[in-house]
């Protein structure tokens, strides 16, 4: 007999997760227990064991899919198991207080009322959804469910009371056993006229990524200063240490340890610009570590791990961190505390970083800076139109807390250390 | 008056098997071969069970568990030398010591499902329900082991608590009642390193725990909790002490969590995975079968015919759970009270009414 699995609450109170991947095909056989897919959750990324030895027959979502406790993911041909009981009031019985009385209806005995309740097959509808379905002459086990935690809600009954059945639909409430549901098949591109839209559910990162940028956005006071560097010192340093270096097997050495060395040791001078402001205690909280979080562009979206104690590193060590984050990024082995405790952010797409950007601040921190690209321009040296290397940073600040004339100051210290290395060399 | 030395205190800790599976000859308990062999069978049990649960919760047919994956020896030495007549007083994590002395598996799943009758321990079976409340339990224990003392009975009763449950006031409250009223009662901790997501070092400025009972006028030792034949001979003794009225002890078993707090929680988020890689290598059960393999008293096969035979009970309590008829929902309602108050009589009979509407 067929069976269908339904995501379970793997964690206390969880609502969904996220497929990361599945570990069985259509067809194949598992083994009781065996693991089959996956799922991430806000707690943690957790694997699901088969309840049964049995035979994939479908699955029902794909890798990044976001799937919502109580939702059929996958079937399987074998015999169904018993399930975790659903929401406590379905099973209220016969009072068997204790020292208590009851003015209710007359009292069904206990043994009938839990014999009756412990059938697996139990859907999370209200009772107000369910004298609806009656009504209606609905089953609940053909209702596709769309509220929180698998919940069928009354628009899902109705939904369903206007969709031809065929005629073996029940008049009564009795479910038919999930045996028999086939869940609708995914959404595919729907082809009306000439016009054709998909949908796709956010991943769980997008999700994460989509929150963390509107609420910044919604917060704080943006303002977003921009100056213009002229590198071409840097740039040859850079290159003569990079050559120095690979000869030796070292890390690749690119620009963005001098950035990250530059933005960490002007930070010593401007504190206000690596605080982060507690909104519910109206403070501001000034950190004595400089942790420098990087954007790194995954092919996943965005993640920010932090380059810890950057004032205190040496431009070998970072590099060589950064080698490792972007490697470990990549394959999307980076952990959460690498994530996480970031005082300053740093964005940086290189050559693809245009002209400017406004960056968003990566809340709760105050200040974000973003380096766009190098080219070749004229500038004036000496009295003279030379061409140099130049680039535009940005800085975009959060006024509620940083005035402009700060983030201003902290702009000049910053890109001094990068115009005139010999600046920078004196915080290394 | 000079100056004198009014006491001073020594805290010993027994480890008999090291990590590599070597045994000290001296400290050797004189266990028969039997015996021996019945320490690893009951590990690994344990173990089976655990893994079973992680498997049921992720799959939706139970709720919130607890692992107890690390602490098998800090159960099984112990469970080995009690008697009928003692009396278990479990905290949270006591799934292997309560199986080892009977409890049907299916009841401590049940447990958890939310289902209240898995606090009505069978008949015969001489232990308190699990106790949520860190540290409350240890207070049962000390009136349990003072009812002993009070009867002249040749009996222990073993109060259970981690390291996280001796920064409660309800644990030193515990220690001095049994220190001055001479409770027959064996307080039993198990040092695992967290408690939650709290490391040792920030529950106590004490070097250990088991100091901790001199202060209340008895004595404590530690013992190598991931060695099953230390803990034995540790537990063994302190359980003579106090079944023969000399009053209370404290044994710290020092060992590790090898899971997440509870399948609600994610230990990668706040432990280094070093740590954890380190206390993989001190592993209770491989220890032991590393020990007995070289003594020739355990094969692969072997393991593999247990490993067989308890995966067969642990399907056969599964079932047994699964044909358990569900409870009353009113049940949340009726064990915790005498006298229901008012509020809850009327919300119970909101309860009954609505569920029977929709029905
Ligand atoms: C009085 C009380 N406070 C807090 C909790 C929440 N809680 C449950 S387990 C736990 C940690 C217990 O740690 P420990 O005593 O070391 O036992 P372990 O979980 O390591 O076995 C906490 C804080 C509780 N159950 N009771
Ligand atoms: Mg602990």
């Amino acid at each position: 007999m067929a069976f269908d699995f339904r995501l379970p609450d793997v964690g206390e109170g969880l609502h969904e997760g996220t497929l990361v991947e599945w570990l069985v095909a259509v067809g194949e056989d598992v083994a009781l227990d065996q693991p089959f897919a996956r799922i991430e959750t806000d707690k943690a990324v957790v694997d699901l064991p088969a309840p049964r030895a049995a035979r994939v027959t479908q699955l029902h979502f794909s890798p990044g899919d976001l799937i919502e406790v109580g939702q059929v993911m996958i079937s399987f041909s074998g015999d169904a198991p018993a399930t975790r009981d659903g929401p406590a009031a379905d099973a209220a019985a016969a009072p068997t207080g204790n020292g208590t009385s009851d003015s209710a209806a007359p009292a069904r005995p206990p043994s009938v009322a839990a014999l009756e309740d412990s059938d697996p097959r139990s859907f999370l509808a209200t009772p107000h959804t369910r004298a609806l379905a009656r009504k209606l002459g609905v089953a609940l086990a053909q209702v596709r469910p769309s509220g929180r935690g698998g919940r069928i809600t009354d628009e899902d009954v109705e939904r369903a009371a206007q969709q031809p059945v065929a005629a073996t639909r029940p008049t009564t409430a009795t479910p038919a056993a999930p045996s028999a549901v086939t869940a609708p098949p995914r959404a595919v591109p729907q082809v009306i006229g000439e016009e054709r839209e998909e949908r796709q559910p956010l991943s769980h990162l997008r999700r994460v990524i989509a929150n963390a940028m509107a609420h910044s956005k919604r917060t704080a006071a943006h303002v977003t200063h921009v100056d213009e560097a002229d590198v071409t010192d840097l740039l040859a340093i850079q290159k003569r240490a990079c050559q120095h270096i690979e000869t030796k097997g070292g890390p690749k050495l690119t620009l963005l340890p001098y950035f990250i060395k530059a933005a960490a040791s002007a930070l010593i001078d401007h504190p206000l610009l690596n605080a982060s402001y507690d909104e519910d205690a109206q403070e501001i909280v000034y950190k004595h570590h400089r942790h420098i979080g990087v954007a790194v562009d995954t092919a996943d979206g965005l993640v920010v791990p932090v380059i810890r104690h950057a004032d205190q590193k040496d431009l070998l060590t970072i590099a060589s961190e950064l080698a490792d984050i972007a490697e470990r990024a990549r394959r999307r082995q980076l952990t959460l505390d690498e994530l996480k405790g970031a005082t300053f952010t740093l964005s940086s797409l290189g050559p693809l970083g245009g002209a400017f950007a406004t960056p968003i601040i990566h809340h709760p921190e105050l200040a974000i800076v973003g380096l766009h690209a190098i080219k070749d321009r004229p500038a004036v040296v000496d009295g003279q139109v030379l061409p140099r290397k130049t680039m535009f940073i940005s800085c975009s600040y959060d006024h509620r807390i940083i005035d402009g004339a700060v983030a201003a100051r902290f702009m000049h210290d910053f890109l001094e250390m990068v115009q005139k290395p010999d600046l920078l060399m004196l915080r290394l | 008056m000079p100056i004198i030395e009014v006491n001073h205190f020594t805290t010993r800790r027994l480890q008999i098997l090291d990590p590599s599976g070597v045994v000290d000859e001296q400290l050797m308990p004189d266990l028969g071969d039997e015996a021996l062999v019945g320490l690893l069978c009951s590990m690994l049990r344990m173990r089976t069970f655990d893994e079973k649960a992680l498997n049921l919760q992720r799959q939706g047919r139970i709720g919130t568990f607890g692992s107890l994956r690390g602490q098998e020896a800090a159960q099984a030495g112990l469970t080995l030398n009690l008697i009928d007549e003692d009396w278990l007083v479990p905290s949270i994590r006591e799934q292997g010591v309560l199986e080892g002395r009977g409890l049907p598996m299916h009841l401590y799943y049940s447990f958890c499902k939310g289902d209240e009758r898995a606090s009505q321990i069978p008949d015969g079976l001489n232990a308190t329900p699990q106790s949520i409340p860190i540290a409350s339990q240890l207070l049962h224990a000390a009136g349990l082991g003072m009812a002993l003392k009070l009867r002249n009975e040749e009996a222990a009763a073993v109060g259970f608590a981690g390291d996280g449950a001796t920064s409660e006031g309800d644990f030193h409250e515990a220690l001095n009642f049994a220190g001055v009223f001479g409770a027959q009662t064996l307080f039993y901790i198990q040092n695992n390193g967290w408690a939650i997501s709290v490391p040792f070092s920030q529950q106590t400025a004490a070097e250990t725990i088991a100091q901790k009972a001199f202060a209340y006028g008895f004595e404590g030792m530690q013992v190598d909790g991931n060695d099953v034949l230390a803990v034995y001979v540790a537990s063994r003794d302190a359980l003579d002490h106090v079944r023969s009225g000399k009053g209370p002890y404290l044994i710290e078993a020092l060992t590790y969590r090898m899971e997440s707090h509870t399948t609600a929680d994610d230990h990668t988020r706040y432990r280094p995975a070093a740590e954890v890689e380190a206390w993989r290598a001190r592993d209770p059960i491989s220890r032991m079968r590393t020990f007995l393999s070289r003594q020739g008293l355990w094969d692969e096969q072997q393991e593999a015919e247990l490993v067989a035979k308890v995966s067969a009970e642990v399907e056969a309590e599964v079932e047994a759970l699964e044909a358990m008829p569900r409870p009353p929902a009113t049940d949340i309602f009726d064990y915790m009270f005498a006298e229901l108050p008012a509020t809850l009589i009327e919300q119970r009979q909101q309860l009954i009414a609505e569920s029977r509407n929709g029905k």
